[in-house]
């Protein structure tokens, strides 16, 4: 292996058009009318397979109705009566309520408008229109990172990380919209809070856990500071992306300083906002379960899908001929940073699943329950394989961290079992039972897959790919990881 | 990589002496183009692509690596599975004794890869290298545990060019010192003797530059 030093980039350009325009919008198309047949499959067969009750629900869509709350209002008592009963309490009123504590997942399970054909459609844009906004996200984040760390290997990369980062805002744009318009179906506490029993110890329905989150699950959570939160990020981002491209035209340092500033604040803000963002959107599906490792445990599904993603581009701009003077020492790091990352979403799911499994509290235990059992046995395990055991193993040899066809294979199980992993997060706490991979969900992953791949190339396109006025340009072109 | 430092005992080297680690690396290339076979070369810090021009391939340690972080792993399978399960079965948190408690064993599992693979590393990199205690030292020069790097060419082996063509090219490579020696290289010196060997040589001027030079500053 010969080495020779270079000295200066020689700049190229991602040309964005012809079939690599049309491949995309034809995937947006195509993803768009198999969702549609998807739906509609979903919906025939949803009144086929319930043909008694679920058929009023699914006309009566997600409006409460009278029998169902008198229905649960003698539940309730009853269950208020056999506390009292029990405990001889005086203060038969606050009993009621912890018994309904207690047993509040239980008791809510009832409460749900049951799921409806367009619960699945929604729980499936959800689903997706997170899983690709979180690739832009860690696009992001990993800029900043790079900045505020003074790294210097990754630099060649960075347009990919910018372009990558470009879906921010559209993919804000949708998640906003989605969460907004499916909020009703999706969250069953913003269907509580809806209901008269919400603020009202003495009302039947009443949910102590519920309302003890009322400071963060409510409306100005959904409407403004999600909102707020994606606005500040797109900013940050836009303020990077401007700051990259007018370092192309002067050099010198103060591109480079100010945005040094701008990713340190980022991350600063990032740390608390990731967090909210996550327990608002994903934990509070299931609203009555929580876990402390929730926010980390997607920042890891995040931050690897997202390497991984960032290898694919790269991997695919090495086919067309692009990125040559990016060398196989950058993309061995790129892969250890991926096994790295796979290792560490490894530790969280287990550092969250093994306190779980010790201290084996029920209120804890039934979000596994509903993975463990039923139809998502055996994704939960597909799930560890993929998003673990296969890549650790593929990945680990320093020979496969240099091998494109590895890489991609590699990054594509990463995708696939953490596209998994979504639906685990999401599907069980809100279409149940009812769940399964067909047309529809395919048909919307194709879609937004589409839609994410036109908004990066486009956006590679925009820029030179590489940022050769960057300070440490050289030292990533010439980097070198040793033997 | 053949274990040469055995052999560094009874044999003749032509050394050239480097202070740049890049003339170094440029000075093997220029060897290696003109057919000079290189014994070795000794660097008090890793010079990247220096193993690339000596042609040598790569480590085989991590296969070793592997091997004892999956020795760890069995391990503490083995352990914890027996303590658990064959053994003494204690009732936990009311959980069953078989091997349906397969997470609780995760932690002693990965706690024991790390360590033996930790061991293993560390036994197997001062066994390749050959860092047993009380071991002697095989040094071409003392400067080259400092700050200086060692070029050495086996005299015994053939070469394409004369030995008077390779001290003046290693010279034009920018050596600070060549040194075609005709003894064997002698190790039974111990490293207390060489280095007293090695400071006296240029005690003697530099003490007498020093005492005339500072009356005339005066």
């Amino acid at each position: 292996m010969g080495h020779h030093t270079i000295k200066e980039v020689s700049q190229e350009k991602f040309e964005f058009q012809g079939r690599t325009k049309l491949i995309p919008i034809l995937l947006i198309v195509l993803g768009a009318v198999m969702a549609g047949i998807g739906s509609m499959q979903v919906k025939n067969n949803w009144n086929a397979e319930d043909a008694h009750a679920e058929i009023t629900h699914a006309e009566e869509g997600h409006h409460a109705h009278a029998t169902e709350a008198n229905h649960h209002s003698d539940e309730h008592s009853s269950d208020a009566i056999t506390t009292v009963s029990l405990t001889d309490n005086p203060h038969a009123e606050t009993h009621a309520e912890e018994s309904h504590a207690e047993e509040g997942h239980h008791a809510h399970a009832g409460e749900h408008h049951g799921p409806t054909w367009m619960t699945r459609v929604w729980a499936n844009l959800l689903m997706n229109s997170y899983y690709f906004w979180l690739f832009a996200v860690a696009a992001v984040f990993f800029i900043a990172v790079n900045y505020v760390a003074n790294a210097g290997w990754a630099v060649m990369l960075k347009r990919i990380m910018e372009a990558q980062s470009s879906y921010l805002l559209i993919g804000s744009i949708l998640l906003v919209g989605i969460i907004l318009g499916s909020k009703d179906t999706l969250y069953h506490w913003v269907q509580y809070f809806h209901s008269s029993a919400a603020g009202d110890p003495n009302a039947a329905g009443y949910d102590k856990i519920l309302e003890s989150k009322s400071w963060l699950l409510n409306n100005t959570s959904l409407f403004f500071f999600i909102p707020f939160v994606t606005i500040v990020w797109i900013m940050i981002r836009m303020k990077l992306r401007r700051n990259s491209i007018a370092e192309d035209a002067d050099k010198g340092l103060s591109m480079f300083k100010s945005s040094t500033k701008w990713s340190a604040g980022f991350i600063f803000f990032f740390a608390f906002s990731f967090s909210a963002l996550s327990w608002l959107i994903i934990m509070s599906i299931d609203a009555h379960w929580y876990s402390t490792m929730f926010s980390v445990y997607n920042f890891a599904i995040s931050f690897v899908t997202g390497l991984s993603v960032m290898m694919v581009i790269l991997q695919y701009l090495k086919i067309k001929g692009k990125m040559t003077l990016v060398s196989d020492e950058v993309t061995h790091d790129l892969g250890k940073f991926m096994f790295a990352f796979c290792v560490f979403w490894a530790y969280i799911f287990l550092s969250q699943w093994l306190l779980i499994w010790y201290s084996n509290l029920p209120e804890e235990t039934v979000y596994f329950a509903a993975r463990l059992n039923g139809d998502f046995r055996p994704l939960f395990f597909i799930n560890l394989f993929m998003c673990f055991v296969a890549p650790f193993l593929v990945l680990m040899m320093r020979n496969a961290k240099r091998s494109p066809v590895v890489l991609i294979i590699a990054a594509s199980i990463i995708l696939i079992g953490h596209w998994i992993d979504m639906y685990l997060l999401i599907m069980p706490g809100t279409v149940g039972e009812h769940a399964g991979i067909g047309l529809l969900e395919i048909g919307t992953t194709v879609c937004f897959f589409g839609l994410f791949a036109y908004t990066v190339l486009h956006s590679l396109s925009k820029a030179n790919l590489y940022p050769i006025s960057h300070p440490y340009v050289l030292e990533s072109a010439n980097h070198d990881v040793g033997p | 990589m053949v274990d040469k430092s055995i052999l560094l005992d009874n044999k003749k080297f032509t050394i050239g002496i480097f202070d740049d680690s890049d003339k170094l690396l440029h000075a093997v290339k220029t060897l290696k183009e003109k057919g000079v076979k290189i014994f070795d070369c000794y660097t008090p810090f890793p010079v990247h692509h220096l193993d690339h021009a000596l042609g040598y391939h790569r480590t085989n340690l991590t296969i070793g690596a592997f091997l004892c972080g999956m020795l760890g792993c069995l391990s503490g399978f083995t352990l914890a599975y027996y303590m658990n399960v064959v053994d003494w079965p204690m009732i936990i948190g009311g959980k069953p004794q078989d091997i349906s408690v397969f997470t609780s064993f995760i932690p002693v599992m990965f706690e024991l890869t790390i360590l033996f693979t930790a061991f293993g590393m560390v036994i197997m990199f001062f066994a390749r290298s050959r860092m047993i205690h009380g071991i002697k030292e095989d040094l071409l020069s003392r400067r080259q545990t400092d700050d200086h790097m060692v070029l050495a060419i086996d005299n015994d082996e053939d070469q394409a060019i004369s030995n008077d063509d390779i001290l003046t090219l290693l010279k034009k490579e920018g050596a600070i010192e060549v040194n075609n020696s005709k003894e064997a290289f002698n190790t039974s010196l111990t490293s207390e003797e060489e280095l007293a060997k090695l400071l006296k040589k240029p005690k003697a001027p530099t003490k007498a530059k020093t005492s005339t030079k500072k009356p005339k500053k005066k």
